[in-house]
């Protein structure tokens, strides 16, 4: 196993050069730069747009440009944002930890419902309890999480007052407090339910149908022939297999929790990664850009190694080598 | 295995077309070109406005919320803030040398001033200001920032506030160890000396302070990436910045012993919220105050706890035409594109176009239709009776168009040119995440076709349409944009015939004489009226040659709270915010 992770490990290097290389193109190909678009004629000047191109190194040619910015990754310097002139590093620590709270109370939303749903559902299906589970699930597949966002803030945040509806924690609090941390929770509550919303879907639907299938394998009717009691029988027996599926959404949800959910935190201003990437993508801050883009395809790489890892775990007939 | 690899290249594919989704969005650029004046928003502080028409004195204490609607860049300073919604925080936390009452003249804030000769100024700074910090300011505080932004290291916007100080640009060349036209002679007196007389100097120069104390040891480089900047910042305003909470919130308290006397309220939380959640927030009373987005006006007019505040803007939109084009080597302007050489046709398509109803349809109401290249609350703009108008007329227009000899030939319903050549006028306009601007857009291409002109719209991604306009791409006919104008009202930059932002690539030798006799100090001297009336003789030419139609003006919009009180505003922005109070 360890010779396998090492192998992967070392193949994902020119997969990531090359997505390196597409990352960068493609943000070449955007059309203007970070100084470009609409102008202020009170706030600045030609010479001064010209002067800042040059500096920025954007006169360059484009191969040129690559290698200053793969070497400058290479030895840990990401680069400076064009936009908040700070380096990239201490914008996306700063934003990480807001980032990975909110996906990590989506994700166990998002674990606690689908499971208590997926296996109620699994277990008794076609029955009124099973339809309505599905019903919903479908329902929260077909609602994009910005119509979601937003109805969930007027009903729940301005009708019953219930939420707040922007921020990650009241601004007023001392950090560190018992209520900081209490008030952070209450912050991330609505945002993660959204976010969970449509990942509680497919999850559910994916336990639900294995539980199903696997029920009617050989292996479950033996084991009921020989008066295995039935809660151990959905409990282990099939518990174990229907799992498998859900290995693989796992390796995704490990990039998913560090993307955040781009729409879902702009709409709660919730200061998160997601919310700097789209941000950065509409003010051409290239490198602030390159590094979250890149970030990103690292961890779904990572993800991947993960999770088929996990599969042996899970599985031990899964050999890897 | 299979599964997994195919979605692998579905995440992949969900990267790629988050690009693209983003791409389209960012609803900033539906702005025009930024509303601001210079950044200096104060009105006179002594003004002791009641303009709410409450009971006398102010009741003091309580904490106002204000509401931005977009995340602060965290540039803290004047010296390196680059957008609107850091202004917002900076005007309630830092102040200028020179501020601007209702008709946007300059008047004395923390100093006043004295010129013989518009070359020399003495500045005479206010005793007894005291920074955040406990530090009282001095004339040395302004050198700092002086000699900050002439650094060669300086990475902010600012240089053209600075360089016309004698010795500036020696001392960005890294030539010299101070500027030489700064001339110290107490802690409270300083002399500047211009590198000529000029008679906007004083609306030009640099006026803000930077805390010396503060920034001490700090290179000019990093200044920008310095908590002095972005976490901590130390300025002379009446309030004082608290604790920041990235992206989400400033929390501000009241600076006691600012100069104009300790502030009415206790502490200011200025509170980022999406633009989805302002009416609801504005509803429940979450947010005191905020800056509006016109669409948001009908409905925040409804709420019965908010009062909506209008205050003319400085800023108009247009749709300008390509005459010619820029050269960027010698920074000449050729009229080189005959398309739309008729003078004829273009007021042909100005008359066409309903600008009234459009404004209506499209901003609420909040705004009015333009006639000049200066918005009507400047004190340069001329009287709307002296200028050619061009009323929606579509008899007038098709009068014109057959005058200049566009005539329908083949009995398509559109006219051809002159020459008996098929006519399209193709109009482009920036596109972004604003499902509106392609309405807006489509209902300036339908008046033209009513009038029998056939047009084509072309929506363009708003980085690549600017890039388009500036460099004068053959697909760009006609174009919608935007400007503001600021304080000093000389808008060479947008309508020199050497100028890079003079969009339609407008060149009349008389328009950049007018511009330049009104800076004259041989031609105008002193005379604030002499200048207005050379200003508005050269608007009149402009309107009557119409290299752009001119569309609209906007307004400001600011929603209140009813508990908010003694705030106001005019064209120059809000009174000092020292002056504001909620009713308990």
């Amino acid at each position: 196993m360890l010779k396998y992770t090492i192998r992967r490990i070392i193949g994902m290097i020119p997969m990531l050069l090359l997505i390196s290389l597409v990352v960068f193109l493609l943000a070449k190909a955007m059309p203007g730069d970070s100084l470009s678009g609409e102008i202020d004629p009170n706030n600045t000047d030609p010479q001064y747009i010209e002067e800042m191109r040059e500096r920025l190194g954007y006169n360059d040619p484009i191969p040129v440009q690559y290698f200053r910015w793969v070497s400058g990754f290479l030895q840990g310097d990401f680069g400076t944002s064009t936009r908040y002139k700070v380096p990239v590093a201490d914008l996306v620590l700063e934003r990480l930890p807001n980032t990975i709270f909110l996906g990590v109370t989506s994700l166990v939303i998002t674990y606690i419902l689908a499971f208590a749903m997926g296996i109620y559902a699994g277990r008794k299906p076609y029955t009124v309890g099973d339809n309505l589970i599905g019903g919903l699930n479908y329902l929260g597949l077909a609602i994009p999480s910005f119509i979601a966002a937003v109805f969930a803030i007027y009903f729940f945040s301005f009708n019953l007052g219930w939420i707040p509806y922007s921020g990650s924690v009241d601004p007023t609090l001392q950090p560190g407090t018992f209520d900081y941390w209490l008030s952070r929770i209450h912050h991330v509550l609505m945002p993660a339910i959204v976010l969970g919303a449509l990942a509680t879907a497919s999850y559910t639907q994916f336990l639900r149908n294995d539980i199903i299938e696997n029920s009617r394998k050989d292996f479950v009717r033996t084991a009921r022939a020989k008066g295995t009691p039935t809660s151990k029988i959905y409990n282990v027996h099939i518990m174990r297999n229907s799992i498998i599926p859900l290995v693989t959404f796992l390796g995704f949800d490990i990039a998913t929790l560090i993307s955040g959910a781009i729409i879902t935190e702009t709409i709660f201003t919730y200061p998160g990664i997601g919310q700097l990437f789209l941000d950065s993508v509409t003010n051409r801050d290239y490198p602030t850009l390159m590094v979250i883009t890149m970030m990103l395809s690292a961890l779904t790489l990572v993800g991947n190694l993960i999770a088929d890892i996990l599969y042996g775990v899970v599985d031990p007939r899964i050999r890897l080598d | 295995m299979k599964k997994k690899s195919l979605l692998l290249m579905l995440t992949l594919l969900l990267v790629l077309s988050a690009f693209l989704a983003a791409c389209s969005s960012g609803d900033s650029a539906d702005e025009p070109a930024d509303t601001d004046t210079e950044p200096t928003e104060e009105n006179t502080g002594d003004e002791g406005g009641d303009a709410e028409g409450d009971t006398g004195e102010a009741q003091t204490g309580g904490t106002l919320t204000y509401g931005i609607d977009a995340p602060p860049e965290g540039l803290f300073n004047w010296a390196f803030y680059g957008i609107q919604t850091d202004a917002y925080i900076l005007e309630l936390m830092d102040e200028g040398l020179i501020q601007y009452d209702e008709n946007l003249e300059p008047q004395p804030n923390l100093a006043s001033w004295e010129t013989e000769d518009n070359k020399t100024y003495t500045f005479t700074f206010e005793q007894g200001v005291m920074w955040h910090d406990g530090v009282e300011l001095t004339v040395h505080d302004w050198v700092f920032a002086l000699e900050t932004i002439a650094d060669p290291d300086y990475d902010g916007p600012r240089y053209a506030n600075v360089q016309t100080i004698e010795g500036a640009p020696a001392y960005n060349a890294g030539e010299a160890d101070s500027i030489s036209g700064l001339n110290v002679i107490d802690d409270y007196t300083i002399e500047v000396t211009f590198d000529e007389a000029r008679i906007n100097n004083l609306v030009n120069v640099w006026s803000y302070p930077m805390s010396r104390a503060q920034f001490e040891g700090i290179p000019v480089a990093e200044m920008s990436a310095s908590e002095q900047v972005r976490t901590k910042p130390v300025g002379l305003g009446p309030f004082k910045v608290d604790s920041i909470t990235p992206g989400e919130a400033v929390i501000m308290t009241k600076f006691e012993d600012y100069w104009k006397g300790e502030p009415n309220l206790d502490g200011i939380n200025v509170q980022v919220i999406d633009n989805t959640t302002t009416v609801g927030a504005l509803g429940n009373g979450d947010i005191d105050m905020i800056a509006l987005q016109p669409v948001n006006g009908p409905e925040v007019e409804e709420l019965e706890n908010v009062e909506i505040v209008t205050y003319p803007g400085l800023s108009y939109y247009y749709v300008g035409f390509k005459l010619g084009t820029f050269n960027a080597e010698t920074n000449e302007i050729v009229e080189d594109k005959e398309k739309y050489a008729d003078v004829n046709l273009r007021k042909a398509m100005a008359h066409a176009i309903d600008r009234q109803s459009w404004i209506d349809a499209f901003f609420f109401g909040y705004g009015s239709p333009v006639n000049g290249p200066v918005p009507s609350n400047h004190w340069i703009a001329a009287d709307p009776e002296e200028l050619p108008t061009y009323e929606y007329d579509p008899e007038k227009a098709k009068e014109l168009l057959a005058e200049a000899g566009y005539e329908d030939v083949n009995g398509d319903g559109f006219v051809e040119d002159p020459n008996g050549e098929e006519f399209v006028a193709k109009f482009s306009h920036y596109a972004t995440g604003n499902p509106t601007f392609e309405t807006r857009a489509q209902a300036i291409v339908q008046f033209w076709q009513e009038v029998g002109i056939n047009a084509e719209l072309e929506m363009a991604e708003v980085n690549l349409y600017y890039d388009m306009i500036e460099k004068d791409d053959p697909s760009i006919e006609t174009f919608f944009g935007g400007w503001g104008t600021g304080a000093d009202p000389d808008p060479t930059a947008l309508w020199g015939s050497d100028q890079l932002w003079n969009y339609p690539r407008y060149k009349n030798e008389e328009s950049d004489q007018l511009l330049a006799d009104a800076l004259d100090l041989e031609v105008v001297g002193d005379d604030r009226d002499a200048r207005k009336d050379i200003y508005v003789e050269w608007q009149k030419m402009i309107a009557e040659d119409v290299p752009m139609i001119f569309i609209a003006e906007l307004e400001e919009i600011m929603a209140l709270n009813e508990r908010v009180q003694n705030v106001e505003y005019d064209v120059s922005g809000s009174n000092s915010p020292h002056e504001w109070s909620i009713a308990q």
